[in-house]
């Protein structure tokens, strides 16, 4: 807003507007064209020249619906929410901790979640696959769950620590002034304030963990089986079912979707960890 | 803030506050620290410890020293895997850094209905991998993909496949399709930084007479330094990462000439289940990125005052 009393006014504006609109457009394109395979027929697919116009199927949906892709939802639903609520409760106290006191080897401990955080996952697997196998956490909820923690916690606290730091500290004071515990401050004082940097955060870390493949695809099985595994296994032998995936595709977009609006200025805070406030 | 700052006693801003005992926020973090442990710590001890021993088809067996490392450093195959590395990230990430910059100084003139352009433009960041593979597998699948038949074809690149089955091609594909992805986060990410500059400098300049080209290099460039190198590191690494989109587009092939370290890494564990070396690849992957994060986090703190 403030910068625009700086920059020069009026019929230009329109002039960027419609060059990031066409933009939009553009990028945008590839996400409106799956949409439309989900209704595409098979014929109206594969046509050359390209089909505009074609007559709507639901058969996609049926063949998706009779593979129990559905329980893919479900299963991708139920894990995202166990690991992003077992995060925040873990989480919290230790980002609060990590942004308010001193403590020995604080920024040893801290470059340690930093890099959990940016381990490639690939790295991660091969020992998680070799570790799980002993301890039968193979396609369990509870191995994915811990091996999402890698990329899920470190981020939680590293974000959210850079919202507990915008909190102004001498409100903690004056409370503990009044008397109040250590607990009671953090009930009262610094919860309330600190709730929409925690919603957010959590709920990036939903999508992290919905858009995860990795960690998924070869922990997981037939028991724990996430929406964007059952992607690639619409590849068949037979073929590869192109409306199906999109209509798998578009399924797993529309959470992120959702969240793209409601989030808007956090995702750049959370997408950098904190360095730059969005 | 800044009095707190100045006055801040050994203990720490929150000096005002009851005294903690010492081990208060160590009680804070330890479940964290403990979980962090187990889930990063421990995985990677243990992949050093494979990538000492002799470890095929899942069985570990003798201590073979640095065997693994030595067969893995012979290996045309892991400097394939660097090479086509290297390229991705120093085509992608300069195209998505100087797209981001101008995205960003457009978004940044007075454009009408960010509050809807911004998230729609967030959307190619923010969805997963693996659909942004799918989705540009149906655009540039064989001879019917939209951009297969209508670009592609049209301007006789390719004919009668996908670009994805092209052994020149399928890496610059995938680089493309990286911009895609990536060019609205940097985008954005610059216009934050943008939006948080003074106003001061430009309404100086502004009475000085400077036009926008000057005001550009010699107030803008400057001032968002510290955000563009910052940024631009951490796409730098992540692009390094790339897995998800590279395995459902291409799979590394045709051939060798996709294939990532990440993909290397995962071929070799789960296709020729040669785990040592895989472990050691791994280990080795890890080191860099360690290396890397730490940069980052260096820059971050002392030139952007983050964290």
């Amino acid at each position: 807003m403030a910068e625009e009393s700086a920059r020069p006014q009026g019929s230009r504006g329109l002039l960027w507007t419609s060059v990031t609109v066409v933009y939009a457009a553009v990028v945008l394109f590839p996400i409106f064209w799956m949409a439309s395979m989900m209704v595409k027929p098979n014929e109206a697919m594969f046509a050359r020249p390209t089909a505009w116009f074609f007559t709507p199927t639901l058969e996609h949906f049926d063949y998706v619906l009779a593979q129990g892709f559905h329980w893919s939802l479900l299963t991708s639903f139920v894990l995202c929410t166990l690991s992003t609520a077992l995060v925040v409760v873990i989480g919290t106290p230790a980002a609060y901790a990590f942004a308010r006191f001193e403590m020995k080897l604080k920024d040893d401990m801290f470059l340690f979640i930093l890099g959990t955080r940016m381990a490639p996952p690939v790295c991660l697997v091969i020992p998680f696959y070799f570790i799980f196998a002993r301890l039968n956490l193979l396609d369990t909820f509870l191995g994915l769950t811990l091996a999402y923690m890698t990329f899920n916690l470190s981020f939680y606290i590293w974000v959210l620590r850079s919202f507990c730091r915008d909190l102004p500290v001498e409100l903690e004071e004056a409370a503990a002034l009044e008397g109040w515990s250590r607990a009671q401050v953090f009930r009262r004082v610094v919860f309330p304030l600190l709730r929409n940097g925690i919603v957010a955060t959590a709920v990036l870390c939903f999508i992290f963990a919905w858009n995860e493949f990795l960690f998924a695809f070869m922990l997981g099985g037939k028991a724990v089986q996430t929406l964007p595994v059952s992607i690639p296994k619409l590849i068949t032998s037979q073929g590869v079912r192109w409306g199906e995936m999109a209509v798998v595709g578009m399924t797993a977009l529309l959470p992120v979707l959702a969240v793209v609006f409601v989030l808007q200025r956090h995702i750049v805070r959370g997408l950098t960890l904190g360095a730059v406030k969005g | 803030m800044a009095s707190a700052g100045e006055t801040m006693a050994p203990g720490g801003p929150a000096r005002a506050l009851p005294r903690e005992r010492f081990w208060y926020p160590y009680l804070l973090i330890a479940p964290s620290m403990i979980t962090l442990t187990v889930v990063s710590l421990i995985p990677f001890i243990y992949t050093v410890y494979l990538s000492f021993h002799a470890a095929k088809f899942g069985r570990v067996t003798d201590f073979i020293g640095f065997d693994n490392y030595a067969q893995l450093l012979t290996d045309t195959r892991f400097w394939n895997s660097i090479g086509v590395a290297a390229t991705f990230v120093f085509i992608a990430v300069p195209i998505e850094f100087m797209l981001g910059l101008a995205g960003a100084l457009v978004l940044n003139q007075n454009v009408r209905g960010r509050a809807v352009l911004i998230p729609l433009l967030f959307m190619p960041t923010m969805m997963a991998p693996i659909v942004v593979g799918l989705l540009w597998k149906i655009m540039l699948a064989g001879s019917w993909g939209f951009l297969s038949y209508n670009v592609l074809e049209r301007f006789n690149l390719i004919e009668g496949t996908s670009v994805f089955a092209s052994p020149d091609l399928a890496l610059y594909a995938l680089i493309f399709v990286d911009i895609w992805q990536w060019t609205p986060f940097m985008m954005l990410a610059f216009f934050a930084g943008l939006q948080a500059l003074p106003l001061g400098p430009y309404r100086a300049a502004a009475v000085d007479g400077a036009n926008p080209l000057q005001m550009f290099f010699h107030i803008t460039l400057p001032m968002l330094t510290p955000l563009l190198v910052v940024i631009g590191l951490l796409r730098f690494i992540d692009a390094f990462k790339v897995f998800d989109t590279v395995y459902i587009l291409t799979g590394g092939g045709p051939g060798t000439s996709t294939e990532t370290p990440s993909i290397l890494a995962n071929k070799m564990t789960f296709e020729f289940w040669n785990i040592g070396e895989a472990s050691a690849l791994a280990v080795l992957v890890w080191l860099a990125f360690f290396a890397f994060c730490n940069v980052f986090y260096q820059i971050a703190k002392k030139r952007l005052n983050a964290f």
